[in-house]
């Protein structure tokens, strides 16, 4: 039987573990508060800023127990040029559409190997003079617990196709190696982590429907019954590449410009859509998807009201997405 | 990760339309309406509401930015900054909450970046002073006013969420106060800077002579001098805002 004051870690050990955990997660805070201004999806977004604060006070946590084992006060100092290395390569995904590599590394590499090395801490933490750490360590673990679950609960309603399950899967296994090549956060060899599925979800300010269903809340648009008219006459004409028709919905002031056409005709053959709806007044600012064989345009159009009918005041390409963002 | 990021590199769903606030306010001049809503009817609130929805987003995006660009501030500057994400986060519910209780959607106004544009400082004491004080002080007075029309107009939900949103705010105009003087300690350049941006962005959110000292039904945007004093604002401080509202160029 193992004595009761047994211990696994010295002092100064615990203090090296505490100042590895703290910079895996001062980096992640730092990561995720870059990142949610370069995320498009409101889900995602919430997710982060939801989460940005925990994260820093599981930091703080871990930089005030330092003082308590003999080390100087908020002090993060990573296990090894490697675990730098995957935290690297975790920040450079920051391209807008890269949203599903930010979900990933966040939420099924960097924290369910947080849980789990939480978790196994815990269970060899000695339970007479290292309550302090435990204390910590409890806190973090249900923290953890909580937002693996919303994670993953946002990254299944992020991978909407199976090229996206591809990039998932890819990102992970990649990201994976190199955080076993660290040797994990702590740099001690073994990596290991918590699925989604052992970490049950706790509502606590963070549920990840409500996100998505903030996410998806618009989905239809009030358009008055001319302007629908308008703008699918107009969106047909686009399809079928008739200019002369696309035409006779702009005000006499606007022209499409050879630039705009030659984008247009990219954009033939397929589908439109409206993406978006704003109002300025009786003015009507509306966001037109075209998606051709050649590629997608997506146009911005002010619609101005002229009696019962409708006309384009304003007409120009914001955008050229491949894909919707995720 | 890029450190700062272009303010034009702000990620949005598509069901959002970006537009330059003046632009916005040009539209509307033409259409003969006010360039900035009023309060006096249910869809001109709404229309406020969801621009001040847009400026939580921007506001989250914002302090989470602050997070990342400055990893050589005090880490107590962090902690602050990443405390005021969370609050920001939940305002940003908050909001698209109040806006479904209005019967209105996220993207039914054009966004304005003019709140984020501010946020972009790259001296982390500019930006607290532009942020934390300029637009955070001017949430203050939004909010405040709301909470009176909305007891007026006999709305309990939306009396009840924002003067909650309120309270944060007063929260982080006095981080603001304090990484003021805190980080420009010794520095009496860095200090002077960072206030004078936060009076350029004071300047610029006068709109023109809308926001100024009044009963809230009576101005369209009135200064909360309670709450900025809770913010710490000092009574010069608000003397001299209230001051330049009767001198702002026009919007």
């Amino acid at each position: 039987m193992t004595h009761p004051l047994a211990g696994h870690l010295e002092v100064d050990e615990s203090a090296k573990t505490a100042r590895h955990y703290r910079y895996a997660v001062e980096r992640m805070t730092r990561i995720l508060g870059g990142w949610m201004a370069l995320t498009p999806e409101l889900s995602a977004k919430l997710l982060m800023g939801r989460h940005v604060w925990d994260n820093a006070q599981h930091a703080d946590a871990w930089g005030k127990r330092l003082p308590e084992l003999r080390a100087a006060a908020q002090v993060s100092e990573p296990a090894n040029a490697r675990l730098v290395a995957f935290l690297d390569a975790v920040e450079d995904a920051e391209r807008p559409e890269q949203t599903v590599e930010r979900v990933v590394a966040i939420y099924r590499v960097l924290k369910p190997h947080l849980l789990a090395i939480y978790k196994a801490h815990l269970a060899t933490a000695n339970a007479v003079y290292e309550p302090p750490t435990c204390r910590i360590l409890a806190r973090c673990i249900e923290d953890e617990r909580r937002h693996v679950a919303a994670g993953e609960t946002v990254l299944r309603h992020l991978l909407r196709t199976p090229e996206l399950e591809v990039r998932a899967r890819a990102c992970e296994a990649r990201l994976w190696q190199l955080l076993e090549a660290a040797g994990g956060v702590t740099g001690t060899g073994a990596v290991s982590r918590v699925s989604a599925a052992a970490a049950p979800p706790a509502a606590l300010s963070d549920d990840a429907a409500e996100f998505i269903r903030l996410e998806q809340s618009t989905g239809t648009w009030p358009i008055a019954p001319a302007l629908a008219e308008a703008l699918a006459a107009f969106g047909d004409a686009l399809i079928a590449g008739d200019v002369a028709a696309a035409r006779c919905w702009l005000a006499p002031e606007v022209e499409l410009g050879p630039d705009l056409e030659a984008r247009l005709r990219g954009a033939q053959g397929s589908r439109h859509s409206i993406v978006a709806c704003a109002r300025v007044g009786e003015q009507r600012l509306v966001k037109l998807r075209l998606d051709g064989a050649q590629g997608g345009v997506t146009l911005l159009l002010r619609w101005v009201p002229t009696g019962s009918d409708w006309r384009l005041a304003v007409l120009e390409a914001v955008s050229a997405p491949a894909a919707p963002p995720a | 990760m890029e450190r700062p990021i272009a303010y034009d590199k702000l990620a949005r769903e598509d069901r959002l339309i970006r537009m330059r606030a003046r632009d916005v306010a040009q539209l509307k001049i033409e259409q003969g309406l006010p360039p900035f809503p009023d309060l006096l009817s249910r869809d001109s609130i709404k229309e406020r509401v969801h621009g001040i929805m847009v400026g939580e987003l921007q506001a989250m995006e914002g302090a989470g930015r602050t997070v990342y660009d400055f990893p050589d501030a005090p880490w107590e500057f962090t902690m602050d900054m990443a405390r005021q994400v969370w609050d920001e986060s939940r305002h940003v519910e908050i909001y698209v909450r109040l806006l479904e209780h209005l019967d209105g959607y996220i993207g039914e106004f054009p966004e304005t970046t003019i709140l984020w544009r501010c946020a972009c400082a790259e001296d982390a004491a500019a930006r607290v002073a532009g942020v934390n004080r300029g637009l955070e002080g001017l949430a203050c007075d939004v909010f405040n006013q709301l909470v009176h029309i909305a007891r007026k107009m006999g709305d309990p939900i939306l009396e009840r969420a924002v003067d909650y949103v309120l309270a944060d705010e007063i929260t982080h105009v006095r981080m603001g106060s304090k990484w003021l003087t805190r980080l420009t300690e010794g520095d009496p350049e860095r200090r002077r800077l960072a206030i004078e941006f936060q009076e350029t962005i004071d300047e610029r959110f006068n709109l023109g002579g809308i926001r100024r000292e009044g009963p809230h039904d009576a101005v369209p945007i009135s200064i909360a001098t309670e709450a900025r004093r809770e913010g710490g604002f000092t009574d010069e401080e608000i003397a001299r805002l209230i001051k330049t509202t009767q001198r702002s160029a026009v919007y």
